[in-house]
């Protein structure tokens, strides 16, 4: 968990990763930024996201993205 | 039948009574009847390409559910999206294509001259957003036909959008709905703000545009700059306009459609217009085309060499890069067969990849400047460079073809004078003295509204709280200030996104 912070403050700072959970409905995180964050997530956690995943409820928190990388890891 | 007409209002009356005069259960077939007599009404031929894609797409959707393997499903998406998508391009860009081949070839072939199904890109794009939910498993395929059907034809937003998504806009029109009052009031409200915009202003401002741009070789400097920023206030106020009748109709039936505008000339960058001009089609193709291809597994080799050529931040954004491009081409595309929507959809697609990839410059910038995010100034200025930005688009929007639009360009920076504002050659275009009036008290009307809009106050609430005498008097002016101020004459009833 504390890499996927790092990952996604080194892409989009000045935002309250452990306490926000409306990342995508606040607009605080965009299309370019969600696919920087799944190339991170792929190459640090070797797991394939879909087009599928990317949908709210997976990238509003970094609890929600966490909890897909888990799930994603069990698919591989 | 146009959204500006009594037919239309009519008819509007008859579907409302009845929808809530008959038991609830019976709503939704109600609604596919008018959907399809609507529909029907601009030409019975027309309902053929309708039904095609709802079958279509109906039955692709039940296939993909009953099929385990995964490469069957995927067989079967692509399928109906070939067969969605090469109608389309059949029916859009055949003559674009032959016209090319003659030019490039010296060939005499002949044009298909096929009339386009009306609202075909809207519902098309809404059927295809459902089959790719029901594949990727973020939508159960729909098991009734009829009822798919009404998600496919729903009247109000067949012909201009916004382009609906299936989880959101099924259910309501599924559901029961019971009469409430305050739903026809705002309903109303929304159609009558609609209107004000495309009859008194849209169709007001159309008049310099069409003038200047039928006639681009005989304008130079300011009035080709005034009929540019004049198709500012026309697009807005049409689209938008056209957008607020169909979302005050469909909320008549108790059916909240997405939202299609978000005061777009507010925005402080490309990428922030594009969050608010047209939503629904910039989120399907965020969602249906940028992600998929930036997904892709060519992408992905290509952003592996991106990287270790142009090391990791820059290298991870040019892949991005590519697919927004990709994106804003078949933005431009979905306009219209021509080059110089393939411009358009190009200068806009570069500007937001230039911007995302020159972002840690600007920010470098900014800190040695001391400019700050949230300063007054620095926000006037994005608002305004993003403005102007936008209006060097509109030019490609205007001209009748690619090499008019950079003639009006340079048509622009010759011979500008702004003497043409006091010696009365604007008033000879079609609009007089009380039309540039009426058009400047509309837009500070629009603009204060956008302006409480965007600090977030709900305008229809807040008239809504006002003595009933003042929100008559209000209603009162719409209501007889918009058939008395309005350009009905050369309305002609067209919208100009339903011809797209």
């Amino acid at each position: 968990m504390e890499k996927l912070i790092e990952i996604l403050e080194e892409i989009q700072p000045n935002a309250d990763y452990k306490n926000c959970d409306r990342l995508i409905d606040d607009e605080i995180l965009d299309s370019f930024a969600i696919l920087s964050i799944i190339g991170e997530i792929e190459d640090e956690f070797g797991v394939s996201v879909t087009p599928a995943e990317i949908v709210p409820e997976n990238f509003n928190s970094a609890e929600a993205i966490w909890k897909m990388i888990e799930k994603l890891k069990e698919v591989c | 039948m146009s959204l500006i007409s009594m037919e239309f209002l009519l008819f509007v009356l008859t579907a409302v009574t009845g929808y809530y005069l008959i038991p609830k259960k019976y709503q939704w077939i109600w609604l596919l009847v008018f959907s399809y007599i609507y529909y029907a009404s601009a030409g019975v031929r027309l309902v053929f390409f309708l039904v095609y894609t709802t079958v279509t797409a109906y039955a692709a959707g039940r296939l993909m559910e009953r099929v385990e393997e995964k490469q069957k499903k995927k067989r079967v998406l692509v399928g109906c999206l070939l067969l969605n998508f090469g109608m389309l391009s059949v029916l859009k860009y055949t003559d674009f294509v032959i016209d090319n081949l003659n030019k490039i070839f010296h060939m005499n072939l002949s044009f298909w001259t096929m009339i386009l199904p009306l609202g075909i890109s809207f519902y098309i794009f809404q059927a295809m957003g459902y089959i790719l939910d029901v594949y990727w498993g973020r939508c159960k395929a729909e098991r009734n036909l009829f009822r798919f059907a009404l998600f496919v034809s729903f009247f109000p937003q067949i012909l201009q959008g916004p382009i609906g998504r299936y989880h959101r806009l099924s259910e309501q029109l599924y559901e029961e709905h019971a009469f409430h009052l305050r739903q026809i009031q705002y309903g109303l409200q929304l159609m009558l703000w609609g209107f004000f915009k495309k009859l008194v202003l849209a169709d007001r401002a159309a008049v310099l545009v069409n003038q200047v741009s039928a006639n681009y070789m005989e304008y130079t400097g300011v009035t080709v700059l005034a009929a540019v920023l004049m198709y500012s206030v026309q697009l807005y106020m049409d689209f938008s306009g056209g957008m607020n009748v169909v979302e005050g109709v469909a909320e008549l039936f108790g059916i909240e459609l997405d939202r299609n505008f978000k005061r777009p000339y507010f925005a402080v960058s490309i990428t922030d217009f594009w969050h608010r001009w047209h939503i629904t089609l910039g989120t399907w193709m965020k969602d249906y085309v940028f992600y998929p291809v930036s997904l892709s597994k060519w992408m992905g080799r290509f952003g592996k060499w991106s990287k270790a050529v142009f090391g990791k931040k820059t290298g991870r954004l040019i892949p991005i890069s590519l697919a927004n491009v990709i994106v804003f081409l078949l933005v431009g595309v979905w306009h219209g067969a021509a080059w110089k929507y393939i411009v358009y959809g190009l200068y806009n697609g570069l500007l937001i990849a230039a911007g995302s990839l020159l972002a840690p410059v600007y920010q470098k910038e900014k800190k040695r400047f001391h400019i700050s995010d949230g300063s007054k100034g620095w926000r006037l200025w994005q608002i305004s460079r993003t403005f102007i930005l936008v209006n060097i688009s509109w030019y490609f929007d205007i001209a009748p073809d690619l090499a008019g639009a950079f003639q009006m360009m340079k048509n622009t920076l010759t011979d500008f004078r702004f003497s043409v504002l006091r010696d009365g050659s604007l008033l000879a275009m079609g609009l007089d003295r009380l039309d540039y009036i009426i058009l400047f008290l509309g837009c500070t009307i629009v603009f204060i509204v956008s302006v409480l809009q965007e600090r977030g106050v709900k305008i229809r609430e807040t008239v809504g709280r006002k003595p009933m005498v003042l929100r008559w008097l209000l209603y009162g002016l719409l209501v007889f200030g918009t058939p008395m101020f309005g350009h009905v004459m050369t309305t002609a009833g067209g919208f100009i996104y339903a011809q797209f």
